[in-house]
C-alpha cells in the first residue's frame, strides 16, 4: 500500500507541480541566471576595450606643425594613429568630444631650437579611465622621446648620456595573462554557489512557512504518512529546483565562455568545459545541504516574511569561507574537506587552477555535505512533531 | 467505531480538555456540541493524533491511537479547522494529492475523485486552480480530500461554519450519505439547528468536561426544555449563570 518511498515520491512531485505553478519561484532561480551571461559579457567587453585601447592610441594633436620631427616620431611608433586636433582643445575635452589632446603651444619651436626646456601639454579628462590610459602611454611615449633627444644633445657636447641616468629601473612582470585576468573570474564559483543556494529557496520556504500560513500544513500531515517522508519530499524538490538552476548556470556559463570574445583579448584563459565541470561538481552536492538548511529554518520561523528574512541572511553561508581568505586560495586539507560548505571551496580552488581534484577529495566533500543535510532534514521532521510548530504560536 | 476515554490536555495552566469521554457507532452521526472554547478542537486533534493527550485513551476501530497514529489515522478522514489549500494546484488535483499519499493509484483513484466531485457539485471548479476559491469551495476541496480514500471513520470540526445555505446542505447530505453508507461520523458544532438536523446522538461539550450525552430526545427530556436550544443553553451555562 503506501509506503514511506512512495509518500516521499508523491509529496516530490506535488511540491515540483507547485514550484514550477509558482512565479516567485521561477523568477527566484532565474535572476542570478540572467545576470550570469551579463555580467560576463560585460567583464570581456572591457577587458578587450581597453587592452585595445592601451595597444592602439589615437592622438588628436593640436598645433602639430609647430613639432613636426615630434609628430613624425610619434606617428612612426605602432598602434599610434595620430589626428587633428580640436581648436579648443580644453573644451573639447571638457564636452568629450575627445578623450584626450596634445597641444603644442606656440613658443615650442623656438624654445626647443635653443635647447630650452620646451612644454607640451597632454590635456586629458582622468576621471575616464580608458583616458587615463591613453594618457599614460602618451606620455611614456613623450618621455621615451625626450630621453632620445637628451642623449642626442649630449653626444653632441662630448657628454655621455649615462651621466644623467645615475639609475635605471626596469620592472619584470612575471604574471601571465591568465593570472592577471583572475580576479575578473573570481565570481564565477561564486555565482554557481550562489545558484545552488538561491534555486530551491522558494520551495524551501513555500513547502514549510508557506504551508503553515495557508493552513494547509495540519490538514497535509493528518494523512498517515511518515512526517521524514512528507519533509523529505518537499525537501526533495527543493533540490531538483537547486539543480536544475546550477545546471543551468553551467550551460549559461560555458556558452558565454564559448562564444566571448576571449581570442580578440589575446587571453589563453584556462578555463574551459573541464574546469567549469569540476567546479559544478563540487557544487551540486552543496544543495541537499542548502535545501535541508533552509527548510528548518522556515520551519522555525513564526511567519512566511520571517521565514524568507532568515533564510536570505543564509547566503551568507557559501561566501563565508571566501571571507576568511579573502584573495589566498583555499588550502587543501583534509579537516577543511570534511567541513561542508569549506570542502566545495577547498574543490573549486584546485578546479580554478586546472587540476582535477582527487575522487576521494570529491567523496570527502559530498559526503560531508550530504551528512549535514541528513542532519538538518531530520531536524526539519522533529520540528514538524511539535505541536506549537504545526498550529503556529 | 471512534472511542474516546478521559481524555485530558492542558496548555500551560488552561485546562482544555479534562476527562472527556464518548463512544461514536458506525452509522451514526455524533455530534460534539459546546460553546466556543469548549474544547471540541482540541479532543478532535487529539483522535486524529495532531495533539497528543496529556491522559486518556482513544481507539479508532479498535486501534490505540497513540501506540500506532498512522495507523489510526488510515482509518480516518479528517476536516480539520484549517482549511489551507494550495492556489496553485486544482480541485481535483487536491483531492489527487491526497488520495495518492494514501496509496491511491490509477483508475482507482480517478473513479474517487469523480465520485466525490460529483457527490459534492464540485464540477464546474474541478479544474480551476484553488487560488480564487470562496470559503465555501475550499471547504469543499478540504473535505473531498478527506474523504478520497472512503474512510471508515470521519471526523469534520465544524464542517459548516461560514457556509451558505448551498454549501452547508451539500456538507449535511454528504453526512446523511457517509451515514447511510454505514460509516462513523463525529463531527463538532456550536449551533443548534445544525445539529439538529443530522445527528443522532449527542456530546455537550462545555469548559473541557461532557456536561451530557444521548440522543436529541433524550437530552430534552433530561432538561425538561422541549426546544433543544433552550436544552443547550441549561447544559452549557456555566455555574455562575452566564450565558
Amino acid at each position: 500500500m503506501k509506503s514511506g518511498r512512495a509518500s516521499f515520491w508523491v509529496t516530490l512531485r506535488k511540491e515540483l507541480l507547485d514550484g514550477i505553478r509558482d512565479r516567485r519561484s521561477i523568477l527566484a532561480a532565474l535572476v542570478p541566471l540572467a545576470m550570469i551571461p551579463a555580467m560576463l559579457l560585460f567583464g570581456f567587453d572591457r577587458a578587450s576595450d581597453e587592452m585595445e585601447r592601451v595597444r592602439n592610441i589615437k592622438v588628436p594633436v593640436t598645433g602639430g606643425d609647430r613639432a613636426a620631427p615630434l609628430i613624425d616620431w610619434l606617428d612612426r611608433q605602432s598602434g599610434v594613429d595620430i589626428a587633428d586636433g580640436p581648436d579648443d582643445p580644453r573644451e573639447a575635452v571638457r564636452k568629450g568630444e575627445v578623450g584626450l589632446a596634445l597641444v603644442i603651444p606656440e613658443d615650442f619651436a623656438e624654445r626647443f631650437d635653443r635647447s630650452k626646456t620646451a612644454k607640451v601639454e597632454v590635456v586629458v579628462d582622468s576621471s575616464n579611465s580608458r583616458n587615463r590610459r591613453t594618457a599614460d602611454r602618451l606620455r611614456s611615449l613623450l618621455r621615451a622621446y625626450a630621453q632620445q633627444l637628451a642623449a642626442q644633445r649630449l653626444v653632441a657636447r662630448g657628454v655621455s648620456p649615462e651621466v644623467i641616468r645615475p639609475i635605471r629601473v626596469a620592472s619584470v612582470d612575471l604574471a601571465t595573462d591568465r593570472e592577471r585576468m583572475a580576479p575578473a573570474f573570481a565570481f564565477l564559483p561564486m555565482v554557481l554557489l550562489i545558484t545552488v543556494f538561491v534555486g530551491g529557496l522558494q520551495i524551501a520556504i513555500d513547502s514549510t512557512a508557506g504551508e503553515r500560513e495557508r493552513g494547509s500544513l495540519e490538514p497535509l500531515l493528518i494523512n498517515p504518512v511518515s512526517l521524514l517522508s512528507f519533509v523529505g519530499g518537499k525537501w526533495g524538490a527543493s533540490v531538483v529546483f537547486a539543480w536544475a538552476c546550477a545546471l543551468l548556470a553551467t550551460g549559461m556559463l560555458l556558452a558565454v565562455l564559448e562564444y566571448s570574445p576571449l581570442q580578440r583579448v589575446g587571453l589563453d584563459l584556462d578555463l574551459g568545459p573541464p574546469e567549469i565541470t569540476r567546479i559544478l561538481a563540487a557544487a551540486l552536492p552543496l544543495a541537499p545541504l542548502a535545501s535541508g538548511l533552509q527548510m528548518s529554518v522556515a520551519t522555525l520561523a513564526r511567519s512566511y516574511k520571517e521565514a524568507q528574512t532568515y533564510v536570505s541572511f543564509l547566503m551568507f553561508v557559501p561566501m563565508a569561507p571566501l571571507m576568511f581568505s579573502i584573495g589566498a586560495p583555499v588550502e587543501r586539507a583534509l579537516w577543511k574537506l570534511a567541513v561542508p560548505v569549506l570542502g566545495q571551496h577547498v574543490l573549486i580552488t584546485s578546479a580554478l587552477e586546472g587540476k582535477p581534484f582527487a575522487p576521494l577529495d570529491f567523496f570527502v566533500a559530498a559526503a560531508a555535505a550530504l551528512a549535514a543535510a541528513a542532519v538538518f532534514v531530520y531536524l526539519t521532521a522533529r520540528l514538524f512533531r511539535r505541536e506549537a510548530i504545526v498550529f503556529g504560536r | 467505531m471512534i472511542e474516546v476515554r478521559d481524555l485530558g490536555k492542558r496548555f500551560g495552566d488552561v485546562v482544555a480538555v479534562d476527562g472527556v469521554t464518548f463512544r461514536s457507532q458506525d452509522g451514526a452521526v455524533t455530534a460534539l456540541l459546546g460553546p466556543n472554547g469548549a474544547g471540541k478542537t482540541t479532543t478532535l486533534r487529539m483522535i486524529y493524533g495532531m495533539t497528543r493527550p496529556d491522559r486518556g485513551e482513544v481507539s479508532v476501530d479498535g486501534i490505540d491511537a497513540r501506540a500506532d497514529p498512522l495507523g489510526a489515522r488510515a482509518l480516518l478522514g479528517v476536516l480539520p479547522e484549517a482549511r489551507g489549500t494550495y492556489p496553485r494546484l486544482t480541485a481535483r488535483e487536491h483531492v489527487e494529492y491526497f488520495g495518492r499519499l494514501h496509496g491511491l493509484r490509477g483508475a482507482e483513484l480517478d473513479r474517487r475523485c469523480d465520485a466525490l466531485i460529483d457527490l459534492l457539485a464540485m464540477a464546474e471548479i474541478a479544474d480551476r486552480r484553488a487560488g480564487g476559491f470562496s470559503h465555501g469551495e475550499r471547504t469543499k476541496v478540504a473535505l473531498a480530500r478527506a474523504l478520497v480514500h472512503g474512510p471508515r471513520n470521519v471526523v469534520l470540526d465544524e464542517p459548516t461554519s461560514g457556509l451558505d445555505v448551498m454549501a452547508t446542505r451539500a456538507i449535511r447530505k454528504m453526512i446523511r450519505l457517509l451515514r447511510d453508507e454505514g460509516k462513523c461520523v463525529v463531527f463538532s458544532s456550536h449551533v443548534m439547528q445544525e445539529v439538529a438536523a443530522v445527528c443522532d446522538s449527542l456530546v455537550v461539550v462545555a469548559r473541557g468536561t461532557v456536561v451530557a450525552c444521548g440522543t436529541p430526545d433524550e437530552l430534552r427530556a433530561k432538561t425538561g426544555h422541549e426546544s433543544l436550544e433552550d436544552a443547550f443553553v441549561a447544559l452549557t451555562d456555566s455555574e455562575e449563570g452566564q450565558p
